[in-house]
């Protein structure tokens, strides 16, 4: 006698396309659907791999030990602004964090250490333009200076909210730096500004126009950046404040998910040992497909 | 008896009993292990891994294991045509207690940059608190890739090592079948992998034997009523 099969018949074909005979559309629908979450699944993959590599690559930011992040290198500039394009306000913090954890300061263009703070207490304080405020332990050992936390912060206002996966036309992302040498970064940096219209102007006046344009350009966008809730230095709280105002659309921006039944039981009881669920498999419903509610059989006897 | 739990600090403790369920487990996947060294008093532990202060070194509670003949063998493939002398896919691990308070994408790089270097198959890294996610999805990639060893790196936070799960009674005693029972169990049953019951890789007691995906493991379970019976499980 050929031993049984420890699944049931009924759910094996319950869990089967409808014979091909029957509904050639619709399975190639299925398959397209399919063939589209797949994709879907590979480009998250690839996009998440490659902001893992380029908060890698921040993590060793700037190669130069001296660099200055209110000058830095045309090169180190357009580097950084390319490996950032891609991030989510929360890959951003990531970097961040990983360059806090390596005692770097969290801007990446800036080689020095972030600041320490006086005491270890929990709680600092610290003096600010309006008095003594008291702060954070943590948000205080973020940055090596506000100056830095200014054009870290100027930078994450800037990113796109959407993944990086589900964005049309990516080109448009261009990131923009706080920068006081922007003469050396025109050409290498996005440029926003026009041409001014009277071309006839000499070579160097030009220059400085552009300059000062650009540094109107900067502290409005800095302005900005505070009225919309970025403080520098507190950038945990700065970013909940930040997300908030926008949850509705993060919402839709979630890529799509297969349709799944409700959490019970009997859906995970091929994860359950003597009926007994392990935690860790409850929260999940992937690999849902097969339901063999009944798989504690007693098969095994004959293999001693 | 020995242990006078009151002249030790909870700290140093809570240590002792990560590190007794870490030899277990070493054990219990089939490394090479001591009696003496998986059943180590408390006292013991104190002597070797205690500070001055009372707390804990962690540096002194890393080490490395060799996997035993009958674990060698379970972990090679059979010999095929193409392949007439596999290797184990198995070796030296290293198991390293890490005692900073953030862990990132630093520590987990040079500590895959340590197993490497050491020609350690797989590590252990034991954290205070759950790494970043970035450190995190590096370890998801991390088998088989050029930085890391070949047998990637597993990380546990102390506290899910303060017992050891195996031993609770309800669980039953879990079995891992080499490639080539796992084959006979397919042919004599006429199925395939994926008709199996599944189990994950991140459930706790997988994650205690180190299950990879696609190994499959037998359960065994004492009923009163059907007396000892097994059952099999694909790990995904
Ligand atoms: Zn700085």
């Amino acid at each position: 006698m050929p031993p049984k099969s420890i699944l049931k018949k009924t759910t094996v074909v319950a869990n089967q396309p409808p014979p091909a005979t029957d509904d050639r559309p619709v399975n190639k629908k299925h398959l397209e659907v399919a063939l589209h979450h797949a994709n879907i699944i590979e480009q998250r993959k690839t996009a998440e791999r490659e902001v893992l590599d380029s908060i890698i690559t921040l993590l060793d930011f700037p190669e130069s030990p001296d660099a200055d992040p209110r000058r830095p290198s045309s090169s180190d500039a357009l580097r950084f602004s390319q490996a950032v394009a891609p991030f989510q306000p929360a890959d951003y913090d990531s970097l961040i964090e990983e360059r806090n954890i390596a005692a770097k300061c969290g801007y990446a263009l800036c080689p020095r250490p972030k600041r320490k703070a006086p005491s270890a207490a929990r709680k600092q304080f610290v003096d600010t333009s309006h008095g003594v405020q008291i702060v954070d332990k943590k948000s205080l050992e973020v940055w090596c200076s506000d100056d830095c936390a200014r054009r870290a912060l100027y930078v994450k206002v800037q990113l796109n909210e959407e993944p990086a996966w589900l964005r049309q036309g990516s080109h448009g992302d261009k990131i923009e730096l706080m920068v006081e040498n922007s003469e050396e970064h025109h050409k290498a940096l996005p440029l926003r500004l026009k041409e001014p219209a009277d071309s006839k102007k000499p070579a160097d006046r030009e220059e400085e126009d552009v300059a000062a344009a650009w540094a109107a350009h900067d502290d409005a966008l800095a302005d900005l950046a505070i009225e919309r809730g970025e403080k520098p230095g507190r950038l945990s709280k700065a970013n909940k404040d930040l997300i908030q105002d926008k949850i509705r659309e993060r919402v839709a921006a979630t890529p799509p998910e297969p349709p799944s039944l409700p959490k019970d039981t009997i859906f995970q009881s091929h994860m359950a040992i003597e009926g007994h669920i392990p935690r860790s498999s409850k929260s999940k419903d992937e690999n849902d497909d097969d339901d063999d509610g009944n798989d504690a059989q007693d098969w095994d006897k004959h293999m001693g | 008896m020995a242990d006078d739990r009151e002249s030790y600090s909870p700290n140093l403790i809570r240590m002792w009993r990560a590190f007794r369920t870490c030899k277990e487990m070493c054990k219990d996947r089939g490394y090479e292990m001591l009696e003496e060294d998986y059943q180590i008093t408390l006292a013991e532990f104190a002597a070797k891994c205690g500070r001055e202060d009372g707390d804990v070194d962690r540096s002194r509670m890393n080490f490395s294991c060799v996997p035993s003949e009958e674990m060698l063998r379970k972990y090679t493939a059979p010999p095929t045509a193409k392949n007439p002398d596999p290797q184990p896919e198995i070796g030296k691990i290293w198991v390293e207690f890490n005692g900073d308070e953030n862990v990132g994408l630093k520590q987990l790089r040079d500590y895959m940059q340590h197993l490497v270097q050491g020609s350690y198959y797989n590590g252990v890294m034991v954290t205070t608190k759950p790494m970043t996610g970035m450190a995190l999805r590096l370890l998801r990639g991390a088998s088989g890739i050029k930085e890391g060893p070949m047998g990637g790196v597993e990380v546990f936070v102390e506290q899910e090592l303060l017992v050891n799960i195996t031993k609770h009674e309800l669980v039953p005693t879990h079995v891992l079948l080499s490639k080539e029972e796992k084959e006979q169990l397919l042919k004599r049953y006429r199925l395939k992998e994926t008709q199996l019951p599944r189990i994950q890789v991140t459930d706790p007691v997988a994650k205690y034997y180190g299950l990879r995906r696609g190994q499959v493991v037998k359960i065994i379970r004492h009923s009163e009523t059907a007396g000892r019976y097994a059952s099999y499980r694909w790990a995904i």
